[in-house]
């Protein structure tokens, strides 16, 4: 479904992200990790289209979205969450949800006049089914910098799944959750999963990377060092040596 | 100066005021919009003006229909700004852009003084013969009145659209956050090219309200608008509109206020006053922005 081929991304002289080529499947929940600044972040700012690539190459259900502008990739299929939460804080929850749905760009605008003057209503339902998903509600009114950390996680993800995404590129989505909101995170990535939606999960949290990837490909200083099933990483050697023996050495 | 004419003046300044309000609002809106200033905004604003002055020449119109064919006019000059000032400048040089406009403004200027051969041209008031008599000494001219409610409507309609359709909210959310807005499929190209149409349409709005209130269109005004209009957004706080439409309204009294204390020549320095007051004492405007975007 997605694939990186030979991809790169230089800062200046640091190789944020080097030759790096994975594949994720349809379907499947794909876990990227690594020690801070391995390039994780970089690598899906680089799918989204935030960052332009240095060299390489990313393909999209076939198509290639290399030099796509971010909201070519969304009307593509893709969507993201924020490793730093960045909802439109002076927007309602409701509104939030709604300016994600239906792009407002290209031919769509006739569309969304008729939309529009036909008050809506399609959308309005859809944009409610999201706030139960992300268990908001009671709170549908509230402006979204007034939510407590964990309810705007929540928003942010539903305002992901707004846009209709094939692909889910979740950017630390457990970052500050404590043990419960993991578990409850891991069970909503799940039920994703079963409506037909592919994950891409770049996490720290391993309880929920173990728990609930399919495959890992782990990253240090942006290179690929390991990929395989969550039990095959636990027993790489050059992962052990990532996370732990730089300190060994130090 | 007695009561009456202290009232009297500050009543007209506040209605004359309107129009650095919708001026304000157009320099904010884009401010807040791109994080960048457009200089060429106020030259805009005359240019639509002169859209249907010139039209008017050629078909006559009448005075209400003058004021519509002035704010399609500033629409269309201001997406000209945009593709000729933003569209193909990366966001990276703010300064590219800033320059830009500065250009774009003494463009304008140029264009419509060899049009006009720098003569000031008349322009069709409304409502200019209706006075409205309070009491024996006080009464408001219609045809600010007018430009008031036309102001005041104009405001209204902005308002619904930003607060109430999808292009309005799309707009606010790439102002607060363009990159989660982009991935939220939203163009940021197609919102600061709609952006730039709409303050157009409100600048061209207010020409049409200064050139009618003033009785002429002259090519001298630019450059007076352009600093009331960035006066104004300073007062009101940079990407502010409520600041805007305040701020407008307190420029517009405080000069006619002086003018008709100290005379013609003397009120743009006591505007300098305020706008000096404002950035000693409360830097940020009257409606200062606490959030940050990154």
């Amino acid at each position: 479904m997605l694939e990186l081929q030979a991809l790169s991304k230089h800062f200046g002289g640091v190789h944020a992200v080097d030759d790096l080529s994975l594949t994720v499947n349809r379907g499947e929940i794909f876990g990227l990790i690594g020690p801070n600044g391995s390039g994780k972040s970089t690598t899906v700012n680089l799918i989204c289209g935030v960052l332009p690539v240095t060299a390489g190459t990313i393909s999209f259900e076939g198509h290639d979205i290399t030099s796509a502008q971010p909201h070519r990739a969304v009307a593509a299929g893709l969507a993201r969450t924020f490793q730093n939460i960045r909802l439109f804080s002076h927007l309602t929850v409701w509104q939030n949800l709604w300016v994600a749905q239906g792009r407002t760009d290209g031919h769509e605008s006739s569309r969304f006049v008729k939309r529009w003057l036909a008050g809506d209503s399609t959308a309005r339902r859809s944009v409610s089914d999201l706030i139960a998903f992300a268990g908001l509600s009671d709170r549908g009114d509230e402006y979204a910098g007034n939510l407590a950390f964990g309810e705007q996680r929540r928003l942010e993800l539903a305002r992901a799944l707004a846009t209709g995404p094939k692909l889910l590129l979740l950017d630390e989505p457990a970052a500050g959750m404590n043990l419960e909101e993991v578990r409850e995170l891991d069970e909503r990535l799940r039920q994703l999963v079963e409506r037909g939606i592919t994950i891409l999960l770049v996490e720290h949290v391993m309880e929920l990377v173990m728990g609930v990837t399919d495959r890992i490909a782990v990253l240090n200083f942006g290179r690929k060092i390991a990929e395989g099933t969550p039990a095959e990483i636990q027993n790489d050697e050059a992962v052990q040596e990532a996370y732990l023996g730089s300190s060994n050495k130090a | 100066m007695d009561l009456v004419d202290f009232v009297q003046s500050i009543t007209d300044g506040l209605l004359f005021g309107a129009t650095y309000a919708l001026i304000g609002i157009g320099f904010t809106m884009i401010f807040g919009v791109m994080h960048k200033i457009n200089l060429a905004y106020a030259a805009t604003s005359i240019a639509g003006a002169y859209v249907s002055w010139a039209v008017g020449t050629l078909l006559p119109l009448p005075a209400l229909v003058t004021f519509v064919v002035a704010a399609i006019g500033g629409g269309i000059v201001g997406y000209l700004v945009y593709l000729c000032c933003f569209k193909f400048i990366p966001v990276t040089s703010p300064l590219a852009t800033l320059l830009g406009t500065v250009g774009m403004l003494i463009l304008i200027d140029e264009i419509i003084v060899h049009e006009t051969n720098g003569m000031p041209q008349p322009y069709p008031a409304l409502f200019d013969d209706v006075y409205f008599e309070i009491g024996e000494f006080y009464g408001i001219r219609g045809d600010l009145l007018f430009i008031f409610f036309l102001s005041l409507i104009a405001t209204a309609i902005l308002l619904y659209i930003l607060y109430r359709t999808k292009l309005g909210i799309a707009t606010r959310a790439v102002a607060q956050q363009p990159v989660a807005a982009q991935l939220c499929g939203i163009s940021i190209e197609r919102t600061n090219a709609s952006t730039f149409v709409i303050t157009g349409l409100l600048g061209g709005l207010a020409g049409a309200m200064i050139g009618a209130s003033v009785g002429v269109l002259s090519p001298l005004l630019t450059l007076p608008i352009t600093i009331k209009g960035l006066i104004v957004t300073v007062i009101g706080g940079l990407g502010s509109i409520p600041g805007a439409i305040i701020a407008g309204l307190l420029v517009g009294a405080f000069e006619n206020f002086f003018q008709a204390l100290r005379g013609v020549t003397e009120r743009d320095m006591y505007v300098m006053l305020l706008l000096f007051a404002f950035l000693t004492f409360r830097p940020g405007g009257i409606f200062s922005k606490t959030t940050s975007r990154d």
